[in-house]
């Protein structure tokens, strides 16, 4: 097991390093931040000033080594516009993205697995046959159409549920939480659903098709003919069985949710990473970009990891050596 | 699993308690959505008119622009001399104080001037580095030189924000990068990166206190997101309504519509390489002419722009009113193109930005076709605006969309940078590598040592005419317009500006 996870921890490294290289290579295509640092009126001369005073004049391997270097010690350098660190400005918005992530996992794994229960039970009654229907929807409609649909539908007709933004917040130490306000809760129901729906929808099929195999099994008909309550039938004998595969997808898509809520993030102006990635990528700013999809790489190769090392226990027949 | 969900519900309750005991808005308070976030709280640290818009409200300049006629007049200097072509002298306005209590003076003046040079807190650096010595007469008298005429000098000064000496050196930048002290109308309460912004009126400003006590801005990046922040009714004014949404807008009820015509001009340039088709004056002529642009207004535009003719808008000195477009007239083009000796046409490449103005990529599209019909081929290459706008100064576009307006109301500026032949080592013709002609340089050389307004119109205008008459240095568009929308019944009044900007101490409720 520990020469696994090393082994997995040095990959991660190498993952890390490549990452970050590419980014750099993109960089070189991605537009000069100089313009926009020296301001449209900036001549020449200042332009190359600035260049200078940022360290853009250097060669490419020189920026990127000293990066790397700047970064193995946590400095990951200033902002070209909003002149901070770049860490800060990411850690500031990780809570916002990371709570409706959790929401929206939390939501699709509830509807998505409960209602994956329901359906195999009786998988030829008509209002399961629309719910598998339906789910497929939610696999091919894009994010930002549900989105903007829910927006039209909630907010602008029934004006029951604000269309972005998170509301009230309130601060735990460095955290910036809107769970603990019902304006911060209203806020979140729009944008934790549309960004949980592919997933919900996976799920549930996931689930559906799991449950329809192990419920054909002797085992559970033994379970049955014993007299047991279908309670203790179907979730304790038979779900889980099923829950290896869910959870493995739940656990891999975590980190994605957290990473790449970016349209979601953008259609309700959530104040989260994915937002602030992409307004950096309107105005290149290389720092914020960089560290921040270092970041995104760190948290899905660690999501990946827990995950192995959280099915190893879930399945005893698995064995890493 | 039954643990974790009385957590839950016991969290959900005890957040519902938390936020019965929330604040209320009060009557005076208003909510305003615009289309561009705020970058930075460096009161300098940006020249985007969406920074500077903001920052507006936090920090006062020497001078200030006015209302919906954009007039400059006073500030925190109350009046100012220009005894020579390159001293500026100006009187303090005293009793002014800063947001902590620290009186404005001279030595302010001085460190927000000199602060304009440092690359890393000043986005103003031509204006930093164009300044040769700033001198502190007495507590409320300051002289500035500059090292060259610069003629526009003072109409530039309500964007240069004046900060607080001790309290800026005692903090930390990063900390002042966010946490702004000025003189401004209105204090600085909290600023959530991506959500809002907060302020408060500031009793003590010294024009007297605003109207609205507090004021918290959003910025919606999202067309539709920003319109649905406005039919339900969270916001109470809301800039940058979409083109394609103002039927919807206009037809609610429960909303009001101001638009006003916008200073931007959007144009093509377009080179003049000896031996290159478009050198010849009647090819750039027929370019012109082969374009309909009272089409593009009506269906790109769906009617929210209006005709130009030439760059500058009617306020700044320098605009012509005699100049005007060249009608829309494909046949004459067609015989202007074969007179030339190109009745076959020639092959060139249209560029512009896709995420910049209104409906860029929609208006490069249609010249593409425009020109197809009188038999010019036109490849389009149109790309973000971060890639888009250092190839132009780089020179790799010889035809392309572009768009304008100059901060100063003065044309000079504008012409130095953007239709001087370019010149690295002089600093001239930053947005122009494509376009020279000796006679217009010559002609706007000569401009830079005229103060005297009159003199400075007149040659200005002048130097206009020239360029858009007889040389067709660029082919005019339109002036974009600015669409704004506050909700009806809750008293707002509100006067857009011409640089767009939300001054909140001109709004009252």
């Amino acid at each position: 097991m520990v020469t696994y996870i090393t082994r997995r921890l040095m990959q991660g490294i190498v993952v890390l390093l490549a990452v970050s290289f590419i980014c750099f290579i993109i960089f070189r295509y991605a537009g000069d931040p100089v313009h926009t640092l020296a301001g449209r009126y900036a001549t020449f001369q200042e332009q190359e000033m600035v260049r200078k005073a940022f360290g853009l004049d250097k060669p490419f391997y020189i920026q990127y080594t000293r990066f790397l270097a700047n970064a193995a010690q946590g400095n990951f350098g200033k902002s070209f516009v909003t002149r901070v660190p770049a860490f800060n400005l990411i850690l500031e918005r990780l809570p916002a993205s990371i709570e409706l992530a959790t929401s929206a996992i939390i939501i699709s794994f509830i509807v998505g697995v409960g209602l994956g229960v329901l359906v195999s039970l009786q998988p030829y009654a008509m209002r399961n046959r629309l719910v598998m229907a339906g789910s497929l929807f939610g696999i091919s409609i894009p994010t930002f159409l549900i989105g903007i649909l829910l927006i039209m539908v909630f907010c602008v007709y029934l004006g029951i549920l604000p269309p972005f933004g998170r509301g009230e917040t309130r601060m735990i130490g460095f955290w910036r939480t809107g769970f603990l306000t019902w304006s911060g809760i209203t806020h979140l129901i729009l944008p934790a659903f549309t960004l949980g729906m592919y997933q919900l929808a996976v799920l549930l099929r996931l689930t559906r098709a799991g449950m329809r195999e192990v419920l054909t099994k002797e085992y559970i008909k033994t379970a049955w003919s014993k007299g047991l309550p279908p309670r203790k039938v179907i979730f304790k004998h038979a779900l889980r069985n099923v829950l290896i595969p869910v959870i493995t997808m739940t656990g891999l898509q975590f980190g994605e949710l957290i990473a790449f809520a970016l349209v979601t993030e953008t259609i309700f102006q959530w104040p989260g990473t994915g937002n602030l990635l992409l307004t950096s990528i309107y105005e290149s700013d290389q720092p914020v970009i960089v560290t921040y999809i270092m970041l995104a790489a760190l948290i899905i190769l660690s999501l990946n990891i827990i995950v192995d090392i959280l099915y190893a226990y879930l399945n005893p027949k698995i064995r890493y050596d | 699993m039954k643990r974790i969900s009385t957590l839950l519900l016991m969290g959900i309750f005890i957040g519902t308690l938390l936020s019965l005991t929330g604040q209320a808005i009060g009557a005076s308070s208003i909510a305003v959505t615009v289309d561009t976030p705020p970058r930075t709280m460096h009161p300098n640290g940006s020249n985007a008119d969406a920074n500077l818009s903001v920052m507006s409200n936090f920090f006062d300049g020497l001078l200030q622009r006015k209302g919906s006629e954009g007039k400059i007049v006073p500030a925190l200097a109350e009046r100012y001399e220009h005894p020579d072509l390159l001293t500026w002298k100006f009187y303090l306005r005293k009793g002014v104080k800063f947001h902590n209590g620290n009186p404005f003076t001279a030595k302010d003046v001085k460190f927000s001037f000199e602060r304009l040079s440092n690359p890393e807190v000043s986005e103003f650096i031509n204006t930093g580095k164009s300044i040769a010595s700033i001198d502190i007469i007495d507590d409320y008298t300051v002289v500035i030189k500059t090292k060259q005429p610069i003629p526009w000098f003072a109409n530039n000064l309500h964007q240069v924000y004046m900060m607080d000496k001790e309290s800026t050196e005692a903090r930390d930048e990063a900390e002042v990068g966010v946490k702004p002290i000025g003189t401004g109308a209105y204090k600085f309460v909290e600023w959530v990166k991506g959500s809002y912004l907060r302020m408060v009126a500031n009793k003590d400003y010294w024009e007297g206190a605003p109207s609205i006590d507090n004021v918290e801005l959003r910025a919606i990046t999202e067309p539709s997101t920003r319109f649905a922040a406005l039919v339900s009714g969270q916001s109470d004014l809301v800039s940058g309504i979409p083109v394609e949404l103002y039927e919807k807008v206009v037809k609610n009820p429960k909303l009001e519509v101001v638009a006003r015509p916008a200073r931007r001009a959007i144009f093509m340039a377009l080179g003049n390489e000896p031996g290159s088709p478009t050198a010849d004056i009647r090819v750039r002529k027929a370019m012109y002419m082969a374009i309909n642009e009272d089409e593009i207004i009506e269906k790109i535009m769906r009617g929210h722009a209006a005709p130009a003719a030439q760059i500058p808008d009617p306020p700044t000195i320098g605009y012509n009113p005699d100049i005007s477009r060249l009608p829309y007239n494909p046949e004459r083009a067609k015989e202007l193109l074969r007179e030339a000796g190109y009745e076959n046409g020639f092959d060139i490449t249209l560029a512009g930005p896709n995420d910049r103005y209104v409906q860029d990529e929609k208006i490069a599209e249609a010249v593409v076709k425009y020109l197809a019909k009188v038999g010019i081929r036109a490849k389009l290459d149109v790309k973000p605006k971060s890639i888009f706008f250092p190839e132009v100064s780089e020179g790799r576009h010889k035809f392309y969309l572009f768009g304008w307006f100059d901060g100063t109301y003065d044309m000079g500026r504008s012409y130095f940078k953007l239709i001087h032949t370019q010149d690295k080592e002089k600093g001239l013709g930053e947005w122009n590598a494509v376009f020279s002609d000796p006679s217009i340089d010559a002609l706007l050389e000569s401009t830079g040592s005229i103060v005297d307004q009159g003199k400075r119109r007149k040659v200005l205008q002048d130097l206009n005419k020239m360029a858009m008459v007889d040389k067709i240095a660029w082919i005019p568009l339109h002036y974009q317009q600015d669409i704004y929308a506050i909700q009806k019944g809750k008293g707002i009044k509100f006067q857009p500006r011409p640089d767009r900007w939300i001054v909140l101490k001109e709004i009252s409720k």
